[in-house]
């Protein structure tokens, strides 16, 4: 079983995955100070946490989009089905990353004025805005994954056997025949909400005014990369190059700052390799 | 008569596909192997005739190693003698090469008898259709589907040549033709009967005829008695798993089962299909017929308890029709009453799916493959049909038995459909509309990929379903069985006919 694990690429990448974090929590736990090991551990599972719900949310808004736009279009009034595809298109026109920004932003600001106080309502806001700006590429994907099925007799023979088209697009298409796809964009998008939340924060933790800063969302992984000492010390593993004498002291002087920028590399280069390995697996 | 024996076993990675210990060729005998589809048939032929690949598969001959037999001395003079027809004509021919090239590839260059070959595969065309052919660099669009077949025929006639001209006698051959009238009808199917045996009257040679089509039967004692001393009928049967055995295939019994036939005696029930005899549908007009000549056009008329058969050439439109009736395609002229509702092209796609799809009518899909969900399990595949009772697991486990008999345990009922051979995916999918118990049922090439036994049963239950009071509608190539099994007044013809306005025009 062992060996069996070790040839599939995705489960080999996922074991590195979980053995890379294992380490360097390992490590951060005998050589990086307290406070900042409570940090770290927060903002790596605030990060995680917030990917996760991500995932959710855009699952289940693609899957709930995709729905409303086939039955509309199979519909007499188109009416509701252009509003809709408008709608979409609209937001298919927002880069992504500015999208999120203005969502955090929003969010902060009712941080800011006591409206939302509770991690268990933020967490999964935040999420909300990553998940609107990365939903549609899935639903693209649905659609395409229906269309093609709609193209076969696969489709026709079953509908005129009298099975319903909810139940054929749902069961059949999207379950049965499309999950090993969906399966793999969400790991995809796993990694992208990792980078997109990463980079939000970031910006939002170094470039904003003061009004909306990083004290007012959860510690995530980017805010942590935006803090003045993780700069020092990503700033030291420059310092290394040209003075590799340095190296080792980064290991045990420069941890908060190497170990969050360890752990968001490592994490999107492992899920980058899991989902490829996944595809070449199913032979997507 | 010499006979080699050959143990085959196939495997992928830890998964057998298919063994059989008794694989024979009759050296210098033609064998006709009947069997379901997906059994195994090509498979252990191009096992035995070495075109599988020992890099991908798993493969021992004879308990031998695959790659070992390939480069055995005795494999390798019985291919340089040999030719191997290809089920799917399109993968066979290279796009990128015109036809004409192909035929004149490797030692087929050396046959002299092209012209000939050409001539009576393509007997009514004439020299200039033929010329305008080898000139063509197949597409997947052309030429058709069987004309592709009878390229791939000619250059196995070629290389027939070859060995008769310049080859000593008693040299090892093995020509192997894997459904090589699947894309044909009759009448190019019996040229190529004729040709083969006109051949093989100069000088025997071994040939392997891989086929569905037990209708061949009766071409072989009606016109090639004198032959049949030298023809083998098999039939490749299951046996436990994976494993299947070679089998003699009884023509008499098939004969005499063809004769019987199953005659019920004129349905008195109302109708419950009348489809007016012109239709047109994707702009061309379709006309349907009482007489083969085409000259009384007459209105599709099904009682219950009625079977009635539609016949034309492949590409006519018989699918079209079922699929127009069934609402799938939008028609631009139709009138039909089923089950008394009155149904023209103007009538809205949403009345089939409310009121039609397995309440009054169902259809059997032609290619079960594309038809079934290949990733559910069996048990999967009938749920959300419309059923008037539930389906009990009793009741699909009795459903199921009528076609696979000892078959339906758990684990088949589990086993996804992907799994199954093409026999056993037809005949799903034969019963998946059959349960409905609709008062139409629409059968598109229902014997497909179907041995002996499954079609005797297929029928047996489709004339109980009569007996019940379903109309059939029946579309098939299988003329010579439906001949058996429809009464003459229900059979109809069907062709494309020239435009009325613009004809007027």
């Amino acid at each position: 079983m062992f060996k069996q694990l070790i040839i599939k690429k995705d489960s080999r990448w996922l074991g590195i995955w979980l053995l890379g974090i294992l380490a360097a929590g390992i490590w951060d736990n005998l050589f990086l100070n307290k406070p900042a090991l409570r940090q770290v551990a927060a903002g790596f599972v605030n990060t995680f946490s917030i990917a996760l719900l991500v995932v959710i949310f855009t699952l289940l808004l693609a899957w709930g989009v995709t729905l409303a736009l086939h039955f509309l279009d199979a519909g007499k009034n188109k009416a509701p089905y252009l509003l809709l595809t408008f709608l979409l298109n609209l937001i298919r026109s927002i880069p992504q990353i500015v999208g999120i920004l203005f969502g955090y932003v929003a969010v902060s600001v009712l941080v800011q004025a006591g409206f939302l106080r509770s991690e268990a309502v933020i967490f999964p806001l935040l999420a909300f805005c990553i998940s609107l700006f990365v939903f549609i590429e899935f639903v693209d994907l649905m659609r395409e994954r229906i269309a093609h099925y709609q193209k076969l007799d696969f489709y026709n023979a079953m509908r005129v056997c009298g099975i319903p088209e909810g139940r054929v697009i749902n069961f059949d298409i999207l379950w049965k025949n499309s999950r090993i796809h969906i399966l793999n964009k969400l790991i995809s998008v796993f990694g992208a909400a990792i980078f997109l939340q990463c980079s939000v924060d970031f910006i939002i933790s170094v470039g904003l005014s003061t009004d909306v800063n990083s004290v007012t969302l959860p510690a995530t992984m980017g805010s942590l990369l935006a803090k003045i000492d993780s700069k020092q010390d990503i700033l030291a593993i420059g310092y290394a190059l040209t003075h590799p004498g340095y190296v080792g002291n980064l290991f045990f002087e420069h941890l908060l700052g190497l170990s969050v920028a360890f752990l968001i590399v490592f994490s999107l280069m492992s899920i980058y390799h899991i989902a490829n390995g996944y595809a070449e697996r199913h032979r997507l | 008569m010499s006979a080699a024996t050959y143990s085959v076993h196939i495997r992928s990675g830890a998964r057998t596909i298919v063994s059989t210990e008794n694989y024979q060729v009759f050296q210098d005998e033609i064998t006709f192997l009947f069997g379901e589809s997906g059994i195994g048939k090509s498979m252990i032929s191009k096992a035995v005739y070495g075109l599988l690949d020992p890099d991908e598969l798993d493969v021992t001959v004879n308990a031998g190693p695959y790659a070992s037999y390939l480069d055995g001395e005795p494999a390798r003079q019985m291919r340089a003698n040999s030719f191997f027809v290809f089920q799917e004509p399109s993968s066979h021919l290279n796009s990128l090469l015109k036809i004409s090239d192909q035929l004149r590839e490797g030692s087929l260059r050396l046959s002299t008898d092209e012209d000939a070959i050409l001539g009576r595969l393509w007997q009514d065309s004439g020299a200039q259709a033929i010329r305008r052919l080898l000139d063509v660099f197949p597409k997947p669009y052309r030429p058709s589907g069987g004309e592709k077949q009878r390229v791939l025929l000619a250059m196995a006639f070629k290389k027939i040549d070859v060995l008769l001209r310049s080859v000593g006698a008693g040299a090892p051959s093995f020509f192997v033709f894997d459904e090589p009238t699947g894309s044909l009808d009759n009448r190019y199917r019996n040229l190529f009967l004729e040709l083969l045996f006109e051949k093989y009257s100069l000088r025997p040679f071994t040939v392997m005829i891989i086929t569905h089509d037990y209708s061949v039967i009766s071409e072989l004692y009606a016109k090639y008695g004198r032959l049949l001393p030298r023809i083998h009928l098999k039939e490749l049967r299951r046996g436990e798993g994976t494993h299947v055995e070679v089998v003699d295939f009884s023509a008499q019994e098939y004969l005499s089962w063809l004769s019987a036939g199953i005659r019920r005696p004129p349905a008195s029930g109302g109708p419950v299909l009348e489809l007016g005899a012109r239709f047109s549908v994707f702009g061309r007009q379709l006309c349907l017929y009482k007489d083969p000549a085409h000259s009384q056009p007459a209105d599709l008329v099904i009682r219950k308890g009625e079977m009635a058969y539609v016949k034309a050439p492949s590409g006519v439109g018989k699918t079209t029709l079922a699929k127009a009736i069934m609402g799938l395609y939008p028609a631009q002229r139709l009138t039909m009453t089923l089950c008394g509702m009155r149904i023209t092209e103007k009538t809205r796609a949403k009345v089939w799916d409310a009121e039609i799809w397995g309440k009054k009518a169902g259809m059997v899909f032609q290619h079960a493959d594309e038809s079934l969900n290949l990733a559910a399990s069996v048990k999967e595949t009938f749920a959300g049909l419309p059923l008037a009772e539930k389906l009990t697991p009793a009741r699909l486990a009795s459903a199921l038995a009528e076609l696979f008999e000892n078959a339906v345990t758990d684990s088949f009922l589990r086993k996804k459909v992907a799994m199954l051979s093409g026999g056993q995916k037809q005949r799903l999918n034969l019963l998946r509309t059959i349960v409905l118990g609709t008062d139409l049922l629409i059968l598109d090439e229902p014997l497909n990929g179907l041995d002996f036994l499954s079609v005797k049963k297929v029928l047996a239950i489709l004339d109980a379903k009569r007996g019940q009071g379903s109309a059939l509608l029946m579309i098939s190539h299988n003329e010579e069985i439906f001949d058996h099994f429809v009464d003459k007044e229900n059979v109809y013809y069907l062709a494309e006919v020239a435009d009325e306005n613009r004809s007027a025009e």
